[in-house]
């Protein structure tokens, strides 16, 4: 237990890692917006009656809720650019990976927050002459975005959390910086310990927030 | 357009086969670990002494909000470093995921603790029990039962984490199918084998899952929402 901690070093290459922090920071937002959106589409899709919507919307959504996300960035990286003639960087696998991951698992918050709005509010719009993309904008949304929205602020931590993943198909970001630091300067102590408390540093208030959101919604409901 | 051939893939199905013994394994081993180390944590935030509260609230959000990755590098990279141990893959990657679910435990054993109302633990001292029995006997009997789903979710999600100790070397599925790939040329088969592979399992868990689910939500026991 007599080791010396020295993070000189670790401050010494604070650019290295400051690279990979705007790495993780790009592909995190790539991924929230595009596994968000995407989400929110595929949750319609979910709700809607057409089988040949719903089908393939919920194989979808069972697929990629029920496979690991580094299964998923190794097959795109490895295996898709056989299939299809495109060039797969590092980014783009670990973009597709997370965010139709994060698509999958936003699409069930979405359909849980519309399907729990109750039947009557649906009749009520209807009876006051409104169609379906007016009762969804006008009615059901507003009311089911406030349920939504703690979940899905849980979805976007956990995308900021996958996101070191992308260091295992060589991305830079953070993870991936550190353990160049921690090769080169041979401290993956002080590497790992900074990196570790950077990641909570940035998501604990995210977290809090969470609980505050939970709170306020819960109050007013 | 590509020629699909899965015989160099069947063909070496008893090697994929060895990594799924070993992801099952430090997955039941990290269950093992994490279920009474966080009922343990969870008891400690429970706490009435702020110390002890405040330092087993610390140990769940750190490791709740810091991605497993780090967590499993830190443990393999720099602790070893620190405590002078022999750290092996399979080691780092069960002491990790052991504290990184039961960091998750413990917030389910802590909701379900205080979803019990408080009349159970005034009855039981009424007639006389202490903290501990009134716990093992009124409490956590009742409370375990309301946990089950939330329980189940996090051990399919554990499941899930598992691949990520192939980054260290440990010989699990996705390390096995890493290792093929690379032997047969075949990225495309192998992995796609075992992508369905994780599927079909994890499907099944949660298949099985929803039914234990709504079976407990008949009887009205669920903290789940």
């Amino acid at each position: 237990m007599n080791y010396q901690w020295d993070f000189q070093t670790v401050w010494e290459n604070f650019d290295v890692l400051w690279i990979g922090l705007i790495g993780t920071l790009k592909i995190f937002s790539v991924t929230v917006v595009l596994g968000l959106f995407g989400g929110l589409i595929v949750g319609m899709g979910r709700y809607a009656r057409p089988i040949w919507i719903r089908g393939p919307a919920s194989i979808f959504v069972e697929f990629f809720r029920n496979t690991p996300v580094l299964v998923q960035i190794i097959w795109f990286y490895f295996a898709l650019p056989i299939l299809v003639p495109i060039n797969v960087s590092p980014f783009l696998a670990a973009v597709l990976g997370i965010s139709l991951n994060t698509a999958a698992f936003s699409a069930e918050i979405y359909r849980g927050g519309i399907q729990s709005i109750e039947p009557g509010q649906w009749e009520a719009a209807k009876a006051i002459g409104m169609n379906y993309a007016q009762t969804m904008r006008r009615i059901i949304l507003p009311q089911a975005i406030k349920r939504m929205l703690p979940p899905l602020t849980n979805r976007g931590i956990e995308a900021f959390k996958m996101s070191t993943l992308a260091s295992v198909v060589a991305y830079v970001e953070t993870l991936n910086q550190a353990k160049l630091i921690a090769s080169l300067n041979f401290n993956p102590i002080e590497t790992y310990s900074v990196v570790a408390f950077a990641f909570f540093v940035i998501l604990y208030p995210l977290v809090q927030a969470t609980y505050v959101l939970e709170r306020m919604f819960g109050k007013s409901d | 357009m590509h020629q699909w051939d899965f015989s160099p893939v069947f063909s070496n199905l008893d090697f994929l086969l060895l990594g799924l013994y070993h992801t099952f394994l430090v997955t039941a081993l990290a269950l093992s670990f994490g279920i009474p180390i966080g009922l343990a944590l969870a008891l400690c935030r429970l706490s009435r002494f702020r110390l002890v509260s405040g330092v087993a609230t610390f140990i769940i959000e750190f490791f709740r909000t810091t991605p497993p990755l780090v967590q499993l590098f830190w443990f393999f990279f720099a602790l070893p470093i620190l405590i002078d141990v022999r750290m092996t893959p399979f080691v780092a990657s069960v002491a990790t995921f052991s504290i990184q679910s039961s960091a998750f435990f413990a917030e389910i054993f802590r909701g379900g603790i205080n979803s019990i109302e408080r009349g159970q633990w005034e009855a039981a001292k009424a007639i006389g029990m202490s903290y501990r029995q009134s716990l093992r006997r009124i409490i956590l009997p009742q409370a375990v039962k309301r946990m089950i789903p939330a329980f189940l979710e996090r051990s399919i999600e554990l499941l899930k984490t598992t691949t990520l100790i192939s980054t260290v070397s440990y010989a699990d599925l996705m390390f096995q199918a890493n290792e093929l790939a690379q032997k047969t040329f075949r990225p495309l088969e192998v992995y796609t084998v075992v992508a369905l592979m994780y599927f079909f399992l994890i499907f099944g868990f949660s298949y099985a899952s929803i039914h234990v689910e709504r079976f407990l939500a008949k009887s009205g026991e669920s903290t789940m929402r």
